[in-house]
Parts: C-alpha cells; structure tokens; sequence
C-alpha cells in the first residue's frame, strides 16, 4: 500500500494511500484530489487526466505504449518528459513516497 | 431511503424535438432521475450524475440484449461492456490515432472541405446544411471506412435509415425496411472493398479491422461499421453547423475567433456543449441502484442526456449562452467512460480546425439570412437542418 503524493496546480499536497493494481488516476479521484477530469475513464482516448511524473520511479512507472504516446501530444498543459496519462500508470508496491504532480489544465 | 423516480407526463415527443432544453431544465429541477413518458425512458439530466454512472458500467450497462440497435446492426460494441468491448474498440484504434489523423487524415479532409468550398463560392448564398456540411462529414467518413467512392447521399442515406431504424420504438415496417436495406447496401460495399485492404494495410478503418490481432470476426465488422455510419455522419455534420450558427450569431465572439485562431479549438468545444450533436443515449439498469437518492430498479432503461448535462447550471453559469470565453470546464458531448467517443480527435481537427475556419475564411462576409431563419431540430440528435447563408460572391 504505497503511499503517494499528489500536487495540485495550486500547489496543495494530497497524501494518498494507494491500492496495488489501480491506476494513478483512479487513486487520484477515489481521493478526491483535484484538477484530473478523466473523462474517458481509463480507455486513454481523453488526455483528461495527464499528470506529470517523478523520474526516479521510472523502473516502476515504465513507459508510455505507442497510442498513449500519440494521445499525449494533444494534452491542454504541455507535455514534458515527465508527461503521462495517469491511467496508464499502474500503482506498484515500489511507488512509496512518489509525487504525482497534477497540471493546471486538462 | 431512496424513493422513486417521478413522472412527467404532460410532455409532448414533439415539444422535446423542437427545443428539449427547458424540458431538460425541468427535469433536472425535478430529480436526479425522471420518467419521461413522451420519451418512454427514465432520463438522467444533471452532470455529476452522468458522471457517476459513466463510472460504474457493472451497475449501468451499455450492454442491452433488447437493443433495436443490435437488431438493426448487429452485435455492435456500443452495446457491451468491459473485455468485449474493448477488444472492438483496440481493433479500430489505429485508424484514430491523434498521429494517423495529423499526418494520413488531415491532408484528405483539408483536399475535400477545399473542393466543396471551391465549388459553391461564386453562388453567393447556400444552405450549409446539404452545400457542405453533409457532404463534407460523408465524404471523410467514406475515406475514413476504407470504401470505395461513392455519391455522398448514399453514405448519408445509409446513415439516416439506420438511425431511424435505431430509434424505431414503434416497429413502423417501413423504417424498419428501410434499415435493413441500408445495412445490406452497407454489407455489399464491405465485401467489395475487403480483399484490397486485406492485401494492403492502410490507415483506413476496414483495414484496421482486417489486421487486427485477432482479425475482427466478419459479422462484428459489419455491425460495428453500421454503428460507425450512424453515428460518424451526423455528428460532425451537425458540428459544423452547430459552430458555425453560434458564430453568426454572436457577432463579436467571431471577430475576436477570426482574429486569434487559436481560439478555434475553444470555441468547437463551447459549439458542442452548447448544442451537443448526440444529446442522450440508453443504459441499462444491471441491479437495484440508487442515484443520488432515486431508487431505479433491475432492468430499468435509462437515458443518459448529456445535452442537458451540458447546460446543468450547477456547472456552468448562464448555460443556455454560447460564449467561447467561459471559463473552460469539461463537457459530456463526447460521452464519459470507456464509450468515449472514438471520433472525437476526428472531429477536433476536421470540424475546429480544418472545416469551418476555412468556410469563414473563404466565403467573405458569411452571414445569415434574416428572411431564412436556421432550423435545429432533434433531442436524441440534435442540429441544424437547415442554415441558409449569404456572403460576398
Ligand atoms: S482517463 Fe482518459 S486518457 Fe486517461
């Protein structure tokens, strides 16, 4: 049960205990931390729930597949080398203490 | 305790054709869920709602064996659920690929949009309904499926018999054949055209489909391209008309879009919430469940009116307004959850960016008519069908 830190656009830090096997996303909205919409609810056909990412977890976030990859250039906030869909993130043991960072526009 | 839906029945089918929304507005005062007896549906009007339930499909289910859409389709995987579902929707996926539509889908429809545009421009007045608009969406969607060319009204005519046909509660026969004769025309053109893509692997929606790991079975590829022409045609038809209209007439909001572009995409976004082209679609009630306070029992059909959802004045202020200088807030015109629309990128970028800037760049002076008012009609689909414009030839 790693514990993960969300930032959101204003700064605000949420701690939130996350479940193996979900994805960022859905940890993000079980917890109520604000500025991820996912629209499409995990089908990675929105870009709603971009967040950028610690690269110091890299081993355990892994990459982006080849159509998150293309989605990822339509993000609202630009896209980084930390960008990812948040829903393609699985929650891993290995995840403790990473931040999440939300951005201010999806 | 959760109590039960209520019911209004001093509605007409009518009334929610020619203006739904403040039949919507009602609804949405009333409860989180309404008995709509004109419509024969439980209908689900405000925004968090939809949301919710676009995020539990175990308890709402796309999937309805019952569906006049698998009768007039086939087995579609707009009417399932989890694995099934999206290994339908991972088959077509390449075809919609932000980058396919950038670099393969773009250039086409950019071609298309230029020799519907060409060709009208020395008229001087048009209906952009049926002058560009219709042929425009029918037109990219041919190219998209991977048919060979073919009359734009064929496609158009297809689409329309089989959403009527989709929509044929009261089993008319003729509507009925209607759709069964547009879905054995659609057949034919599947069967002329699978041989080429299956030799040549193309961006093309049929060729996705045929070299799909596992290839999609045959009677899925018939049904989900059904479903893909009556839903793909009207939709950005509709938007283009829908962005154009609420560009005409708000007279400052277009100088300042033609001025900035890069306000196109904002203001195809506000174009769709304000008049969402689908504006309900059904779900299934799979158990007993209680929306925020409505009890709704086992195998209770609901409609979803992401058209209303839309203009839910909890969410956004003066909702009945167009006004691309909202502060930005996510809609519903593209659905919610794993049915998200697979077109949207499409539209984004035919409909915001490549049709309708190039219709008010082109055809100088665009205005309405005063003495031709525009039509809109529809609830389920909702649009323009006529828009008749003048410029300066
Ligand atoms: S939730 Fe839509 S892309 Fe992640």
């Amino acid at each position: 049960m790693p514990t993960i830190i969300f930032v959101a656009a204003d700064g605000t830090t949420h701690e939130v205990t996350a479940v193996a096997d979900q994805s960022v996303m859905e940890v993000a909205l079980g917890a109520g931390v604000p500025g991820i919409v996912a629209e499409c609810n995990g089908a990675a056909a929105c870009a709603t729930c971009h967040c950028y990412f610690d690269r110091a977890y890299v081993d355990c976030i892994g990459e982006a597949g080849e159509h998150e990859n293309e989605m990822l250039d339509f993000t609202a906030s630009e896209r980084t080398a930390d960008s990812r869909l948040s829903c393609q993130v699985r929650i891993v043991a290995a995840m403790e203490g990473m931040t999440v960072r939300v951005p201010s526009a999806q | 305790m959760a109590s039960a839906a209520p019911v209004i029945t001093d509605i007409s089918y009518t009334d929610l054709l020619e203006d739904p929304y403040p039949i919507f507005k009602r609804v949405r005062d009333t409860a989180p869920a309404v008995f709509v007896a004109a419509a024969n549906l439980t209908l689900v009007t405000r925004f968090d709602d939809i949301m919710s339930i676009e995020r539990d499909p175990a308890t709402y289910s796309s999937d309805n064996p019952a569906s006049l859409v698998n009768k007039v389709m086939g087995p579609t995987f707009m009417r399932k659920d989890g694995a099934a579902h999206a290994a339908g929707r991972k088959a077509i996926e390449p075809s919609f690929r932000p980058g396919t539509i950038k670099e393969h889908w773009a250039p086409k429809f950019t071609g298309i949009c230029e020799r519907l545009i060409g060709s009208l421009r020395e008229a001087g007045e048009a209906d952009l309904f049926s002058a560009l608009a219709a042929p425009m969406a029918s037109l990219s969607l041919m190219e998209m499926i991977g048919f060979k060319a073919m009359p734009w009204e064929t496609l158009a005519e297809w689409s329309q018999s089989l959403i009527d046909g989709a929509g044929n509660y009261s089993r008319d026969a003729e509507i009925e054949r209607k759709a069964m004769e547009a879905g054995a025309g659609i057949d034919a053109a599947i069967e002329a055209m699978l041989d080429h893509h299956r030799a040549n692997p193309n961006p093309s929606i049929l060729s996705s489909m045929v070299h799909a790991d596992p290839p999609m079975p045959i009677e899925e590829m018939r049904a989900n391209i059904k479903v893909i022409i009556g839903g793909g045609l009207n939709e950005p038809r509709d938007a283009i008309l829908t962005l154009t209209l609420g560009l005409l007439e708000n007279h400052a909001q277009k100088e300042s879009v033609l001025a900035k572009p890069e306000l196109w995409p904002t203001a195809f976004e506000e174009a769709i919430r304000w008049i969402s082209p689908i504006g309900m679609y059904p779900r299934r009630v799979t158990r007993p469940a209680d929306l925020a306070g409505v009890a709704l029992p086992e195998g209770v059909q609901i409609g979803l009116c992401v058209g209303a959802a839309n203009r839910d004045d909890r969410r956004f202020i003066e909702p009945d307004r167009f006004d691309v200088f909202r502060p930005k807030q996510s809609h519903l015109a593209f659905g919610a959850g794993a049915h998200f629309c697979a077109g949207t990128w499409v539209s984004r970028q035919t409909v915001g960016r490549i049709v309708v800037p190039m219709l008010f760049e082109r055809l100088a002076n665009l205005r309405l008519r005063e003495d031709a008012p525009p039509v809109i009609r529809g609830w389920v689909f909702r649009g323009p069908v006529s828009l008749p414009v003048r410029w300066d030839a």
